[in-house]
């Protein structure tokens, strides 16, 4: 199922709003309509630069502008949480539930990061699991072959 | 499940109820107690609908209703076979901003089909007055001149939230071009049969 984690931005969306960016950027006035909307097509990027990227224009939205900061806590989770920098992901999350603690979509999202966190954990375990089976059967093949010598 | 069949958009003001919509239809709950929260950015979620003997999954995109998100609700539109624009039938200012979207979607997603809402219907039938009282036949007169249908909800008793979904999804599937698709996503996502070989030396 697609969720907040996995969506991905177009390319052609995350070129028109770089442009728009670039352009403000240029002409040295950047507004913060411009910076949300360019950071919130790179958190949502396959690349995890463009993620890092994505992460320190919010870091700037939040801490020089008291309007919408609730919506980048939400998008600073999001970016962490892609790049696997998951205990920064929840501490966004907490820090958003303190002020609302009732609202759904980041309850969910904080579920959606437990949930994938444990996915990968199990994975961590299968591939160490993999590894042991396979030194376990070039130990077994060569005490065979010692025995056989 | 990856595959979405039928993408349907919300859009609408802020506070006119998408996501109790959504939650309505989905998961049909309704939260009357509940402070209201404004949805950040887009949220998803799939519904398996069986029709006519095939199952469709259906893709809901709750975007958020602020004006600051409009650049971004834009990029959602994509794909997207139906858009429910909702207004909240005691506003008229909602149903102002409603009439744009379905200007916009019409120029620039040709292929979606749109859906007036009316949310809120229990206000009304509550005795509350509209801010315009003539606004349901405005409404009416509207959704007539452009081909819209027009579909007067309440997500607290439900009433006729169903009946919007269904009525889309029976569009969808009267078009056989994306009937032809859906069977086409459902061959892809079967699994192939495992073939064993043995091969004997």
């Amino acid at each position: 199922m697609e969720d907040v984690l996995n969506d991905v931005v177009s390319s052609e969306d995350l070129k028109k709003f770089e442009s728009v960016y670039h352009e403000q950027l240029r002409a040295s006035h950047v507004t913060q309509k411009a910076q949300f909307e360019y950071a919130w097509c790179l958190v949502r990027s396959k690349y995890s630069a463009d993620i890092r990227k994505g992460i320190l224009l919010l870091e700037d939205l939040y801490n020089n502008y008291d309007t919408e900061k609730r919506d980048c806590l939400y998008y600073l989770a999001i970016g962490n949480a892609r790049i696997k920098e998951y205990s920064k992901a929840l501490s966004y999350v907490r820090s958003f539930l303190q002020i609302e603690p009732a609202n759904v979509q980041v309850q969910q999202l904080e579920t959606l990061i437990k949930k994938k966190m444990e996915k990968e954990g199990l994975v961590g375990m299968a591939v160490a699991g993999g590894v042991i089976i396979g030194i376990a059967s070039i130990l077994g093949l060569g005490i065979a072959m010692a025995k056989k010598n | 499940m990856n595959r979405v069949d039928l993408k349907i958009v919300l859009l609408g003001n802020a506070m006119v109820g998408k996501t109790s919509l959504m939650q309505r239809y989905v998961h049909d709950s309704f939260n009357g107690n509940r402070p209201y929260q404004n949805t950040i950015g887009t949220v998803f979620a799939a519904k398996q609908v069986q029709v006519n003997g095939v199952s469709l999954v259906m893709g809901i995109w709750d975007t958020a209703g602020s004006e600051k998100y409009d650049a971004m609700t834009r990029t959602y539109y994509r794909g997207a076979k139906a858009a429910i624009v909702c207004y909240d039938i005691t506003k008229f200012s909602t149903f102002q901003r409603a009439k744009h979207w379905v200007r916009e979607l019409r120029s620039i997603e040709e292929n979606c089909k749109v859906y007036l809402c009316a949310t809120k219907k229990d206000l009304c039938d509550e005795g509350f007055v509209s801010d315009d009282p003539d606004l349901q036949n405005t409404v009416e007169k509207y959704a007539r001149g452009t081909q819209t249908k027009l579909f007067i909800t309440s997500s607290k008793t439900g009433e006729n939230v169903d009946k919007l979904f269904d009525e889309i999804v029976q569009d969808f599937v009267s078009n056989p071009e994306n009937l032809q698709q859906v069977e086409e996503a459902i061959v892809l996502s079967r699994k192939p049969e495992k073939r064993y070989c043995c091969t004997v030396i």
